[in-house]
Parts: structure tokens; sequence; C-alpha cells
């Protein structure tokens, strides 16, 4: 059904730019332009939709196991497998001749394709695909606010799991079972266990939790597609008096953020709402791309998609959009802290996802790992 | 993205062991007439890279490049704070970081004065990338996947050594299913549980609920499990992939037979070669041959069919995961397992 209000967008958004075809790509980490398509959750190898003006979408795996997957999962979709990906679409595409067709992302549209068709260039569907992404129907974001019940109980299962002893993998197994149970096709995790020491938040390396760690994760399950995100920091033990201090400053951070949520605002006018009550502690130099990366972006097909909330991106927020507002950084004093809670813009203002109370969480120093 | 453990294990897979692989590729680039070699590295086409670097890209995209002589260049759009994570856990290559690594590539072959470029899997290889290079340098290009696969076909007593313990990792994962789980979830979640707790950096899971309907496997944990069921493990542990696949019952006496053929397999397909041929087939006394197909490491792939009944092996691989469907007493059995691991071969790998 998703799948099927998806493609009528797509198809009318083809229609009013004058396209005839649309090539999108697409795997496992960068799956949106591709399942915005056709309504496939691929995980190994690389697949391509060629779509045409027409309404007819099809899509092309290199995988022999993900073509089976594919007939079962969405039988709804013409899947053709294809071991020559590139021949085969080549091959598609030249029989379409001399007409406006348009690929996205462009920059990873594989070369062969590109110069099999020689004069004859692709058009950039990049910011095109991007719009539909960005801007969801009331069917996407009704499926954002069922992910979002999952990462809360996401964090549940993880403060519960967090534990003196425990590797940090050890926690992520404990969650990726609990996701998988629960019918979540991905998580993009990543996680930081340590004091001052710690810069960012990183795949696990087998960190092990001990008293006064902080710990803090990212947590974003995909739900039929969409996913949602959750970043929260737990203390292993009692939390000092430094630890309390900063996450005051990042939940105020957090809440000014928030606050300017609203269609017509820009992303920079929530980044830099977030920003000044760091510049106002005199830590301005702590929210510049030396120590983070972003305050903050959209969701859904992607974990990380646009607009990022950043101080120089004048991308205008609109009613529809799902974002997370994160004010995560390098703080000196204790280390990397993260905090942020998702989000869909309404016309009234932000309404909230994600329901895990602001808090700093501890975990007793007394429990142990089993 | 991977979600498990990404570590440098020197014990594992040593320094040495990745710097003589790639002393083994520049060798063939230069016998070549090549100037170096890339390598585009995502995480779902991370073979090639892993092999030469021992890295794995835990999201986004990169480029390895080769040059005749030194450490290999990782070129990566990813922060200069995720960029000291990725040396943390391959001291290997050098890397390098620009919002277009593509660019910085041309501008590293500009330095070495490189005329001709191989490409593993140019046709694959995205097109704003090579856009990039030659917008830095009219380089002549070239694909080079079939020099990459000659080398890359080598068995590698490291890489062989890896695969074993992943499929050791596997196997003893198997043992938290419970055969008597209503739901596909019931059983594979214990499963992925423990394969994660073994320090995997990935799992996939994927289930045939139900056999005597469908010999198709999907990733759902609400399928009802049928009287014979089949769950394909697919799992990396430190740039190894292996799958396997086991048939389960819940009806004790064929559960029985399954465990001793599971067992017979275990036994006899580590030293079938990884050929695809005739003689690399095993299949227990009674059964019938239903289907079958050989996936190894190929190019950038991790796993990917190799050979089947209508394609034949076209290049050597350094070792194989072979899938057979066969009857057996009225009922199918569909099994995965390493092959291509004999001592003749851990031998020869070691020389």
């Amino acid at each position: 059904m998703i799948g099927e209000i998806r493609k009528k967008r797509l198809i009318e958004a083809m229609v009013d730019a004058g396209l005839d075809g649309l090539v999108l790509y697409g795997n496992a980490w960068q799956n949106d332009y591709l399942r915005y398509a056709a309504d496939f959750g691929i995980l190994e190898g690389e697949g391509l939709a060629v779509v045409t003006r027409d309404g007819d979408v099809t899509l092309y795996l290199d995988d022999e196991l993900e073509g089976e997957r594919a007939s079962l999962e969405c039988p709804e979709v013409k899947t053709v497998v294809a071991r020559d990906l590139i021949g085969t679409v080549s091959g598609v595409i030249g029989r379409l001749g001399n007409s406006r067709i348009a690929a996205g992302p462009k920059r990873h549209l594989p070369y062969g394709i590109a110069a099999r068709r020689g004069d004859l260039r692709f058009e950039d569907a990049t910011a095109l695909i991007d719009r539909l992404l960005m801007v969801k129907t009331a069917d996407e974001l009704a499926a954002i606010r069922g992910a979002a019940r999952l990462a809360d109980e996401g964090y549940a299962v993880f403060r519960n799991a967090a534990a003196v002893g425990k590797k940090d993998y050890e926690l992520i197994a404990e969650i990726e079972s609990f996701f998988r149970n629960e019918g979540v096709d991905d998580n993009f995790m990543i996680i930081g266990v340590g004091g001052p020491e710690v810069r960012g938040m990183a795949p696990p390396l087998g960190k092990v939790l001990k008293p006064g760690d902080l710990v803090t994760t990212e947590l974003t399950p995909c739900v039929n597609g969409y996913y949602v995100q959750i970043c929260r920091t737990l203390v292993v033990g009692e939390p000092n008096e430094a630890q309390r201090k900063v996450f005051g400053i990042y939940n105020d951070a957090l809440e000014a953020g928030l606050a300017v949520v609203r269609p017509g605002v820009t992303a920079a006018d929530i980044a830099r709402a977030e920003n000044d009550i760091f510049r106002a502690h005199g830590l301005g130099d702590y929210v510049t791309s030396e120590y983070t990366r972003v305050r903050g972006h959209g969701l859904g097909l992607f974990p990380d998609t646009k607009p990022h909330i950043l101080e120089d991106v004048n991308t205008v927020i609109e009613e529809g959009m799902s974002l997370i507002v994160h004010p995560n950084t390098y703080n000196p004093e204790i280390g990397y802290f993260v905090h942020g809670d998702s989000l869909i813009v309404r016309t009234d203002g932000p309404e909230i996802l994600t329901k895990t109370p602001r808090r700093l969480f501890s975990v007793d120093a007394k429990r142990a790992a089993a | 993205m991977r979600h498990g453990l990404i570590l440098w294990r020197e014990d594992e897979l040593s320094t040495a062991d990745v710097k003589a692989r790639q002393a083994r590729l520049q060798q063939a680039i230069a016998a070549a007439g090549l100037d170096g070699l890339l390598i585009y590295t995502n995480h779902v086409r991370s073979a090639g890279v892993t092999w030469v670097s021992g890295f794995t890209p835990y999201w986004s995209d990169g480029l390895v490049l080769v040059l005749r002589e030194g450490a290999p260049i990782f070129l990566t759009a990813l922060s200069k704070r995720v960029g000291e994570w990725v040396k943390s856990v391959a001291p290997t290559f050098e890397v390098a970081y620009s919002p277009f690594p593509g660019k910085l590539a041309g501008e590293r072959l500009a330095m070495v004065g490189a005329k001709r470029l191989g490409v593993v899997e140019l046709d694959r290889m995205p097109g704003g990338v090579v856009d990039e290079i030659l917008s830095v340098l009219p380089v002549e290009l070239s694909d080079a996947t079939d020099l990459f696969a000659k080398v890359r076909g080598q068995a590698d007593h490291a890489e062989l050594k890896l695969v074993r313990h992943t499929d050791d990792l596997a196997r003893e994962a198997f043992k938290a299913g419970d055969v008597k789980s209503r739901y596909a979830g019931d059983f594979t979640g214990p499963v992925e549980r423990a394969v994660r707790l073994a320090g995997a950096e990935e799992c996939y899971v994927a289930v045939a609920p139900d056999l005597a309907k469908d010999r198709r496997f999907i990733r759902t944990g609400k399928a009802e499990l049928g009287r014979i069921f089949a769950v394909r493990l697919s799992v990396a542990y430190n740039g190894v992939w292996v799958r396997r696949i086991e048939t389960f019952s819940s009806v004790s006496e064929i559960a029985g037979r399954l465990a001793s053929v599971s067992a017979e397999l275990d036994r006899v397909a580590p030293t079938l070669p990884a050929d695809g041929s005739i003689s690399a087939f095993y299949l227990p006394e009674g059964a019938g041959l239903v289907d079958w197909h050989l996936e190894a490491p190929f190019g950038t792939r991790p796993l990917k069919v190799v050979a089947d009944a209508e394609t034949s092996l076209g290049a050597p691989v350094p070792y194989g995961i072979l899938t057979t469907a066969f009857s057996l007493d009225g009922e199918i059995i569909i099994a995965s397992r390493p092959v291509g691991l004999g001592d003749n071969v851990l031998r020869e790998a070691a020389e």
C-alpha cells in the first residue's frame, strides 16, 4: 500500500519534470532512492530500479539470494535477477532511445551504464527524489510513528542490558536480537564507552563497561523501511557533578532546538538555537566540525537523510518532514555526549516521537554482567 | 551497516599477512604495466578492500588506491574523527579524507605521474567517483577485475583459518535455537544473539519456514515453522564471510536423521574442492541432488554465486560455500558448508 502511494507520487513528479525514465541505485546502506520506487529492503549486492513515466517499475538485482527473497517479500514488484547487472540495465535503457532519463543518486549511477549511453547523458534526479524523501505522506508518517515505539523499547533494552564488565558488542547483541524478534529490518547504531578520552561514537571496539563510564548511543531502528532515531547517554554508577552539569547544557540545547521547529524556519535556525546554548556556556568551539558532524538530520528511508541541521544549511523546514534534533558533541570535561529526539514537523510545531524521558540515565555500578 | 565488533586482531590476521597480499598485488600491477589499481568499497562491496587491508567499512563508502610501491591509501569522505577510528582498526594503509575521494585519488595519481590505472569492476564504479578522478587527471582507465581475481583467488592461510573459525562460530550458534519454536523469530533470535556475543562483525538470518511447501528463504520472524524448516546464517567475522544452512525438524525421529546428516557434512565438506566440479559433491547415501550453487569471495563481493548447474567456475576462488538441496527419505534437505579448506589447501596456502 505504502509502496503504491510512493510510486504514484514518484510518477507525478517525473511527469511534472518532463522525464521519461528514471534509474535509481540502491544498496543496503544507501537504499532510500531504490526503495522509494521498488519497495524492497535490499541486504546483499546492489540493485537498480528502472521507472518509466507510464508507471512501470522493474527492480534489477545482482544477487540470486536477494532475488529469491524479493519474490517472497514483495511479490507485487517486478524483479529481475541479472548477474550482468550493468549490461542488462543498459540494454533496457537503450531501448528507451533518445528520451529524457534521469538518475539518482546521480553520483552512484554505475560508470558502465553512463558510459554505454555515450552522448545521451543522464539528467540528475537527486534533487527531485530528495524532495520526495524529505516531505512525507500521511502513510509514511504513520510508519515512522510505528518505528518510534521500537526506538524507545530498544533503548529500554539497551539500558537494562548495560552492566559492569559487559563488552560494548555484547550490549549491541542484545539490541539486535530484540529488534530482529520485533521485525526490525535494520538498525543504525554506534556507541561510545569511557570518559574524556572518548571523542565520538564508533562501531563497537570490545570496550568493557566500568564504573564511571559514560555510555553513549544512537539507536535507529528501521521498520518497513523507515528509520527513527533516539540518542541518550547513561552513566555506569551515580553521575558525578560534572556529568550532571553537562547533561543540563545538552538538555537545554535539545529543548532550544525543538522549540524552534515549525514550518518556515530553516535548518540553520534550529542548529543556531542549539549552538547558542553551548556558546553561552563558553563551549562554542565544540559545535564546530572539529568535534561534531551535524546538530540533527532528516529521517525516513535513510537514517541520515536531508536536511542536515547545520548553521550553513538553509533548507526550509516543511510540514510532513521527520527529523532528529541532537546537539551531540564532545565535552572537554566528561567526553562525548549525546542527547536527541525524533519528531514530525506539524503546522503548530514538532510532534515529538520518542517518549523515553530526557534524563541522564544511570545503571547501578554493582550491576555486573552475567 | 555493520552492527558487530570491528577490531584489529594481530593474532588472527597479522600485519605481515596483509602486507604479503599487498606485495602480491603490487607485483601483478607492475607486471600488467599499470601505475596503480583502484578498489571501491561500500559495506556490501567490501571484500576487495577488506582483503587488501583488513578493513571493512561500517557504513558509507571509500576507495583504496594501490600504487606500484608503498602502502595503499584509503580515500574516504568520512570525517577526520571517524578516520581516527579507521586507523585504529586497520594499521595497514594510509587514510586520507576529502568530501571528494575521487579527486583525491586523481591528485595522488598525478603525484606519481600515473598514466594507466586499473579499476576493479570498472563498470560498477560510481560514475561520480570516475568523474572526480578524470577531472584532476586524464588517466587511462582499464578494467582490472581479472587481474585482481587471479591474485585474490590464491588461498591464504590466515583467511582459511578465519573461515574455519567463523564456520565453527555459526555451528555453535545454531545450538541456541529451539527446534520446537512455533515462530521463526523464536528460533532465530537466540541464534543471532549467540553469533553476535561470539564477536561476529555481522550476522544475517533467513528462514525457509516450511520446506514441504517452499524452499525459498525470507527474513521474517513472524512466519510459523513447519515440520521441517531450514535456517540460513550468513556470518562475518574479522572480514571473512561464511554461510551455513541447517535443516531442522521438531519431529524427533526426523531431527535425529538430520543431525547425523549435518555431522557427516561437517566431516566431509572442508576437504571438498572449491571448484564447482562434480567431485565437489558429497551427498549422504540414498540422497538425490535437487539443486546446488557455489558461492565465493569475488571482486568486491564478500560472497557471490560463482558456479551452479548452468554456469561453471570462471576463475579460481580462495574458498567456497557449497549449497546443496537434496531429497532423502522423502524429505527435502538444504545444507551450506564452506569447502576448499582441506589440509592440502592449508599446507599450500601456508607455503
